[in-house]
C-alpha cells in the first residue's frame, strides 16, 4: 500500500476535526434546544453526555481510521471482519445521504449572505422572501455552487485543500461568533437572554426529555458517529492521541455552540423587550424549526438592532463557513471510499461531486423532500453510533483498548473506563434514545406513526434504513473485496 | 441577571475553554 498523505502540522487534524464538528447545528439548533429545555440544567446534562457519548464515539472513530488507514467501509471491514462490512457501508451511506441535502443548506447560507448585502433582506418581509427563494430555481444554483467549491477544495488534496481551507474557515468562524456574541450581549436588555440560557433551574433535572434532548444535541453537534472524523484520521500522524484529540474537538465544538447561543438568544430578548416583551413571544421564536428560526426570524430580529445589516451579513457568513467546513468533510468521506477502491483522488472527487449534485437536486427543489431526508438520515446517526459500538464489542472492548487505541511504544495508554463506556453506557444510551423516540412518535400519532409515505414518521425512517441495510447486506461480499484495494493519493 | 447565573455562565465557559486548552496542551506534550 502506498503511503498516505498526512496533515502537515499538528493543527491540521484539530482544525479539520473542528470543521467537521462545528456546523449549522451549532448555530441554528443549539440555541433553540437550550431555550426549550430549561437553560442551565440542560447545559449540565449536555456537558455530561460529552463524556458519556461524544468523546468515546469520536475516540472510536479516530482509532478506526488511524489504525486501518482506510475510509469508513474499509475500516469496519478490517476491525469487525468482512462479514460486518455492510455496517460500514450503511454508516458511509448515511454520511453520503446527509451530504446530498447538506450542500443545499450550504447553498441557502451563501444565498442569504449575498442577499443581505445586495438585496437588503432586512427590509423585506422575511416569510415572503424565503418562500419566493425556495420555490424558485435559485436553491439548485446555490446547491451547485456549494458542491463546486467543496469539490475544488477536496480536489487540491489533504494538505493544500482540506487543511488549508479549515485553517482559514475555523479561526474565521470563531472570530465571527465572538463578534456576534459580544454585539448581542451589549444590546439593551440582553442580560435577560443570558439569564434565560444560564439560570441553573434544578427542577428540570427530573425531566427525562431534557436528558434525551441533551444526548441527541451532543451527538449531532459533535458529529460523533457520522464517520467523518474516522475519514480525517486516515491522514493523522502516527503519534496522534485519539482520546486527547477527540476531547479537543468535543470541547471546541461546545464553545462554538455556547457562542452561538450567546449571539442568538440575547438578541431575541433584546428585540422583544422593546416591543412589549412577552415570554410567549420569545418561545414562539425559539420553538420555530431550524429553517424558520434562521431564515425567517433572524432577518426580522436583526432588522430591529442598530447596524442590523452588517451583523446579519456577519451571521450568515459564520453560518456559511460552518456549513462549508462540514460539507468538505462529507465530500471527503465518500471520496476516501472511492480511493480505497483503487481510484485516484482527482477522478474520485469529480464523480463524488457529480453524484452529490444530482442526488441533491430533489432536496433543492422540494422542501418536503428535504425535510424527509433530514429526518431520516439525521436520525441515522443513532444507528451509526450503534454500529460503531457493536463492531467494538465484536472485536472485544479490552482488545480494542489495548491494541487499537493504546500504543505503549508511542506513549498512548487508555484506562479501563473505555471498556465500561462501551459495555454499559453506549448501549444504554442507544436503547434509551430508540425507546423514547418510538414511544414519543406513537403517543403523538398512534394512527400514522408507522406510515411509510409520511415525511416525518417512524415508518419512513425504518423503511429507508431497512432498504439501505438490505442492499448493503446483499452486496457485502462485493463491497468488502473492493474496500481495501491498493490506493494512490496522487 | 443574578449572581448565581453569572457564576454558572463563567463556570460553563471555564469548563469548555479549560477542557479545550488542557487537551490541546496535553496532546502537544505528547507529541
Amino acid at each position: 500500500m502506498k503511503a498516505r498523505e498526512t496533515f502537515a502540522s499538528r493543527w491540521g487534524i484539530v482544525f479539520a476535526g473542528l470543521g467537521m464538528a462545528v456546523g449549522t447545528g451549532n448555530i441554528w439548533r443549539f440555541p433553540r434546544i437550550v431555550s426549550q429545555h430549561g437553560g442551565g440544567a440542560f447545559i449540565v446534562a449536555w456537558l455530561i453526555f460529552l463524556f458519556l457519548w461524544s468523546i468515546p464515539i469520536l475516540t472510536i472513530e479516530l482509532s478506526f481510521g488511524k489504525k486501518t488507514r482506510l475510509g469508513v467501509i474499509g475500516a469496519f471491514s478490517k476491525i469487525g471482519g468482512r462479514k460486518l462490512t455492510w455496517m460500514g457501508s450503511t454508516v458511509a451511506f448515511v454520511g453520503a445521504a446527509i451530504m446530498f441535502y447538506y450542500s443545499v443548506v450550504t447553498g441557502w447560507c451563501i444565498k442569504y449572505f449575498f442577499a443581505t448585502i445586495f438585496q437588503n433582506v432586512i427590509q423585506k418581509d422575511s416569510i415572503v422572501f424565503w418562500r419566493a427563494f425556495t420555490s424558485s430555481w435559485q436553491p439548485m444554483f446555490f446547491h451547485a455552487a456549494a458542491i463546486c467549491i467543496g469539490v475544488a477544495i477536496i480536489y487540491a488534496g489533504v494538505v493544500k485543500g482540506i487543511e488549508r481551507a479549515n485553517k482559514f474557515l475555523i479561526p474565521s468562524l470563531f472570530l465571527l461568533l465572538v463578534v456576534a456574541a459580544i454585539r448581542a450581549m451589549t444590546l439593551p436588555n440582553a442580560l435577560q437572554g443570558l439569564n434565560y440560557i444560564f439560570a441553573p433551574n434544578l427542577s428540570q433535572f427530573a425531566d427525562y426529555k431534557m436528558w434525551l434532548n441533551a444526548l441527541t444535541q451532543s451527538a449531532w453537534s459533535t458529529g460523533a458517529a457520522w464517520g467523518l472524523l474516522l475519514t480525517y484520521a486516515v491522514y493523522s500522524h502516527k503519534r496522534e492521541h485519539p482520546v486527547l484529540t477527540s476531547t479537543t474537538i468535543g470541547f471546541g465544538d461546545y464553545i462554538a455552540s455556547l457562542l452561538a447561543a450567546c449571539a442568538v438568544i440575547p438578541t431575541v430578548f433584546s428585540v422583544f423587550s422593546t416591543q412589549e416583551y412577552t415570554q410567549q413571544k420569545v418561545m414562539e421564536v425559539m420553538q420555530a424549526d431550524n429553517q424558520g428560526l434562521t431564515f425567517i426570524w433572524i432577518p426580522k430580529l436583526f432588522g430591529n438592532i442598530p447596524g442590523g445589516t452588517f451583523f446579519l451579513a456577519l451571521f450568515f457568513l459564520a453560518l456559511t463557513f460552518a456549513a462549508f467546513s462540514s460539507l468538505i468533510a462529507m465530500l471527503e468521506l465518500v471520496t476516501r471510499i472511492f480511493m480505497d477502491a483503487g481510484w485516484n483522488r482527482k477522478k474520485a472527487v469529480v464523480y463524488v461531486g457529480l453524484i452529490g449534485f444530482v442526488m441533491g437536486l430533489p432536496s433543492a427543489f422540494s422542501l418536503g423532500f428535504f425535510n424527509n431526508q433530514d429526518w431520516v438520515w439525521g436520525l441515522g446517526l443513532v444507528l451509526s453510533g450503534a454500529f460503531f459500538t457493536f463492531t467494538v464489542i465484536v472485536f472485544g472492548p479490552g482488545k480494542f483498548r489495548k491494541e487499537v487505541i493504546s500504543m505503549p511504544e508511542e506513549g498512548i495508554k487508555v484506562g479501563r473506563w473505555f471498556e465500561i463506556v462501551v459495555w454499559v453506557f453506549l448501549p444504554l444510551q442507544f436503547l434509551a434514545t430508540i425507546i423514547w423516540w418510538f414511544w414519543q412518535s406513537y403517543s403523538a400519532d398512534p394512527q400514522n406513526w408507522l406510515k411509510i409515505n409520511s415525511s416525518s414518521s417512524v415508518g419512513t425512517v425504518i423503511f429507508q434504513w431497512s432498504v439501505a441495510i438490505i442492499v448493503f447486506i446483499l452486496l457485502n461480499k462485493i463491497i468488502a473485496k473492493r474496500s481495501d484495494r491498493e490506493t494512490n493519493d496522487a | 441577571m443574578t449572581l448565581e447565573t453569572l457564576l454558572f455562565m463563567v463556570f460553563v465557559f471555564a469548563v469548555c475553554i479549560g477542557g479545550f486548552v488542557y487537551s490541546l496542551y496535553r496532546s502537544s506534550k505528547h507529541k
